[in-house]
């Protein structure tokens, strides 16, 4: 049984238009290390939500600080998700770890879920070395997610109109036309999909920290994906510190219902913090 | 220049509870604010953000507005709970809400699905609820969402040419589509449920029809009911009324406003459908 921690204090950085959601969890304890929640994109965050909590509340009891930040037209935060940009969320990235890094006087890790994950990479090669990455279900490939959330509106497009005028190619054309394109309720912007366009973390120096990489998968017994296998491979051979591990459970970020992965939970803490959570 | 949002944390019953209050100007002052309940497996936020632009558009026409989530939903602490037994975090988030905005003395909850239908359940139990907005309210059972299925969603489908066109073409699944249809004729039937995937609890709740007219019977604030065209919940629910002498009395009564968004969807995912339901909600709380 642990001590009660505090609670978690949600604010918001700033003010105005630069205004970003925040939720501390302070660390029960002295301080063992700091982390910065990057969350996926789109409905994926609001999925997600649940276990993040859940995960970030279990590390603050552990003794680690623990900070989630809405990125700019996200969640909570100002602004619209249509004006958001890629350099924007990279901004945020640094205005979160700056703040996490003044609050608990250590080196800021970056923790990241799906594309917040490849957003934790691009943030760790612009000479911003954190002192580890968690990664669980990076998006590896800009280009890939930017067509799986494009299929959403050529799905709806089917529905509503009867026919699929085109698939996510002419989506494209239109986006690379510089319309907007409004898809599940979310206003995608060019200039964010030409960014997502050209994120790929196959072309990304190996990242110069131990790496925790966690996909889950429907059965324990299952090897990792093949392309997460594929990237972590060419990292390790370039001298990375890149620990993969597969952990059975429901991809929560994409459930009909709110789902739990306590499996998840269990193997982080493990990985971070050197013990294992008496089941 | 509005103010900026609060964000809160407050306990319910051992647990913490988050939450963001949109403030009105400074200066103004609103005797009612809405307080936004979430429903479905969605967080204080909303589907595509919907609640968190909701509650700006109130608090920039002068209706302070704060959302927040449930024990074990969202960034809320505690175990997670459906909608039926959230009575003690609407009454807390009401508490903390009214604490928050000086001169402020009643509500309006403002429901989506089956936060619609746990308003309905609250409402009546206290007094500085003052009135309701119910969007495409939650009322599931097992043979009313295969009859609203078949009646609305199968039967548009068929009329339409592209299906055939794809069915020609071989690109419809003709096994797995006549399988689920066979199940919803089962299921309209009083058998099996349905395997189609529903936007809400899966579980249909036993009595919820009747704890919802007891509700809206037991209720005497005004009431506006938003319905999407393109929603099977709202179907159901319209269905529903359209069926029973009560529900058609109580929606006859001139305290309900009813509105309508024939193409929209249930959770109103284009700008247009979401800034008309933001509309249509701080012209009707200004109105009375």
């Amino acid at each position: 049984m642990h001590a009660a921690a505090s609670p978690p204090q949600p604010f918001f950085l700033d003010t105005g238009a630069a205004a970003r959601f925040c939720l501390y969890h302070a660390p029960l304890g002295p301080c063992r290390g700091a982390w910065l929640f990057l969350h996926p994109f789109a409905e994926e965050m609001n999925k997600a939500r649940r276990m993040v909590a859940l995960q970030a509340r279990a590390l603050a009891q552990r003794g680690h600080a623990v900070l989630q930040i809405d990125l700019h037209g996200c969640g909570d935060s100002a602004g619209d998700f249509a004006d958001a940009t890629w350099e924007g969320w990279l901004d945020d990235v640094a205005r979160g770890a700056a703040w996490l890094h003044e609050r608990s006087g250590q080196a800021v890790a970056l923790w990241g879920l799906r594309l917040g994950a490849l957003l934790a990479l691009d943030h760790a090669r612009h000479g911003n070395a954190p002192p580890a990455l968690l990664l669980w279900q990076p998006v590896l490939n800009g280009s890939q997610a930017l067509t799986q959330f494009l299929r959403l509106k050529v799905a709806s497009q089917m529905l509503t109109e009867g026919g699929d005028n085109g698939g996510t190619a002419a989506l494209r054309e239109v986006l690379a036309a510089g319309q907007p394109l409004e898809i599940a309720g979310y206003t995608l912007a060019p200039a964010l999909a030409q960014a997502l366009d050209h994120l790929d973390a196959t072309r990304l120096p190996p990242p110069a920290c131990p790496v925790h990489w966690f996909e889950l998968v429907a059965d324990a017994a299952r090897p990792l994906p093949p392309a997460a296998a594929r990237v972590a491979e060419a990292w390790c051979r370039q001298g990375a510190h890149v620990r993969t591990q597969a952990v059975a459970g429901p991809q929560f970020w994409a459930t009909q219902e709110i789902a739990e992965c306590p499996a998840l939970l269990d193997a982080t803490i493990a990985a971070l913090t050197g013990t294992i959570h008496a089941a | 220049m509005q103010p900026d949002e609060q964000a809160l944390c407050f306990p319910c019953d051992g647990d913490w509870l988050t939450a963001v209050l949109s403030p009105i100007g400074p200066g103004a002052l609103a005797r009612r604010g809405v307080l936004i309940v979430v429903g479905g497996p969605q967080y204080r936020a909303g589907s595509h953000r919907q609640f968190a632009l909701l509650a700006r558009s109130l608090a920039a026409a002068g209706i302070p507005a704060m959302r927040f989530d449930y024990r074990g939903m969202g960034d809320s602490g505690g175990d997670p709970r459906t909608f039926e037994a959230v009575d003690l975090d609407l009454r807390t988030a009401i508490d903390r809400f009214i604490a928050a905005v000086p001169g402020m003395q009643e509500v309006v909850l403002w429901g989506l699905c089956d936060a619609a239908s746990a308003a309905l359940f609250y409402a009546r139990h206290d007094r500085r609820v003052a009135g309701l907005v119910l969007a495409n309210p939650w009322a599931r059972t097992s043979d009313g969402l295969a009859r609203a299925t078949l009646k609305h969603y199968y039967v548009a489908r068929l009329l339409q040419p592209a299906f055939w066109k794809k069915l020609v073409s071989g690109r419809f699944d003709v096994r797995g589509s006549l399988g689920s249809l066979v199940g919803l004729v089962r299921s309209a039937r009083g058998g099996a449920a349905p395997a189609m995937q529903v936007p809400t609890p899966a579980v249909p709740a036993p009595g919820l029809r009747e704890r919802m007219l007891a509700g809206w019977q037991g209720f005497r604030g005004p009431i506006l009911l938003i319905t999407s065209g393109a929603d099977l919940t709202a179907q159901e629910f319209l269905d529903m009324v359209k069926a029973s002498r009560p529900w058609q009395k109580l929606l006859a009564d001139p305290r309900v406003q009813r509105q309508t968004l024939a193409a929209a969807d249930h959770t109103f995912s284009r700008r247009e459908w979401r800034d008309q339901v933001a509309g249509w909600t701080a012209a009707w709380v200004r109105s009375w």
